[in-house]
């Protein structure tokens, strides 16, 4: 990626809000350890929030269970637009190990649309950090759609 | 009316507090319109965020003021319990309590001299 294009995408920080679909806490840790001083993604703007409605991207880790797919689409619908979904791990962009298993709705995508997928048992923070990029060119497009275009 | 209110500990002008409500209202309305405006209404998007939970309705999520003291009663509940069974209602109860108590004084009086 080319230093203008960087600088483009670098315009406003991004807010992240977490959410645990039933994850082991495995790629949960990685998330947390892409935020310590080793990767520090805080230095670009990148911040964990408390809620969806403060909260630019959802990122998703593991199996939605079934107790856990209402909860999901709420906390989807809450997100303000645009908006953005990544998929942290194996088990939330496929159900992994627990594909198929009786009390899970399934993978995230069989609840809400997602965005990136960033596979993983757990995903390394390198792949975390790539997959929340990606999601950050797919928003400032989808930003720029809407200026374009704004909502009625 | 508007003059200035001398008192032994301080003072009080109408004119400076209603231009401080008249300055602070400003910064208050200014950090309002700072907001995010384009969240769509009647959505969850104008709902509040409870863990993803759904809203109750209001009468289910009203907070009565007996909540705020509700860690005060359930540690001391072995002492409001029986207090409260206590309280029956019945004025024949609170009359008896009456009778008791005072016999209980007259006793401790009359022993203890």
């Amino acid at each position: 990626m080319d230093k203008v294009k960087l600088n483009k995408y670098f315009e406003r920080s991004l807010w992240v809000f977490h959410l645990n679909t039933g994850s082991c806490n495995g790629c949960d840790i990685e998330i947390v350890a892409s935020l310590t001083p080793r990767y520090d993604l805080e230095r670009f703007g990148i911040k964990l929030v408390g809620s969806p409605k403060h909260a630019d991207v959802l990122l998703v880790t593991g199996p939605v269970t079934g107790r856990m797919a209402d909860r999901v689409k709420r906390v989807y619908e809450q997100t303000p637009d645009p908006k953005a979904v990544i998929v942290v791990g194996t088990c939330g962009t496929s159900g992994g190990v627990f594909y198929n298993s009786y009390n899970l709705k399934g993978s995230v995508d069989k609840v809400i649309p997602v965005d990136v997928y960033v596979p993983g048992c757990p995903a390394r923070p390198e792949a975390i950090i790539n997959g929340v990029l990606q999601a950050w060119i797919k928003l400032e497009k989808l930003r720029e759609s809407m200026k374009a275009a704004p909502a009625k | 009316m508007l003059g200035l209110l001398e008192t032994g500990s301080g003072f009080w002008s109408s004119i400076i507090w209603i231009v401080a409500v008249l300055i602070i209202g400003s910064i208050v309305i200014y950090i309002r319109n700072k907001g995010e405006d384009s969240y769509k209404k009647n959505t969850e998007q104008d709902k509040p965020f409870i863990s993803g939970n759904p809203e109750p309705s209001k009468e289910g999520s009203h907070i009565s003021a007996s909540h705020i003291y509700w860690g005060f009663k359930e540690a001391l509940k072995g002492y409001y319990n029986p207090l409260g069974k206590m309280h029956t209602g019945n004025i024949n109860d609170y009359s008896g309590w009456i009778v008791i108590v005072t016999v209980i004084i007259l006793i401790m009086v009359g022993v203890g001299g």
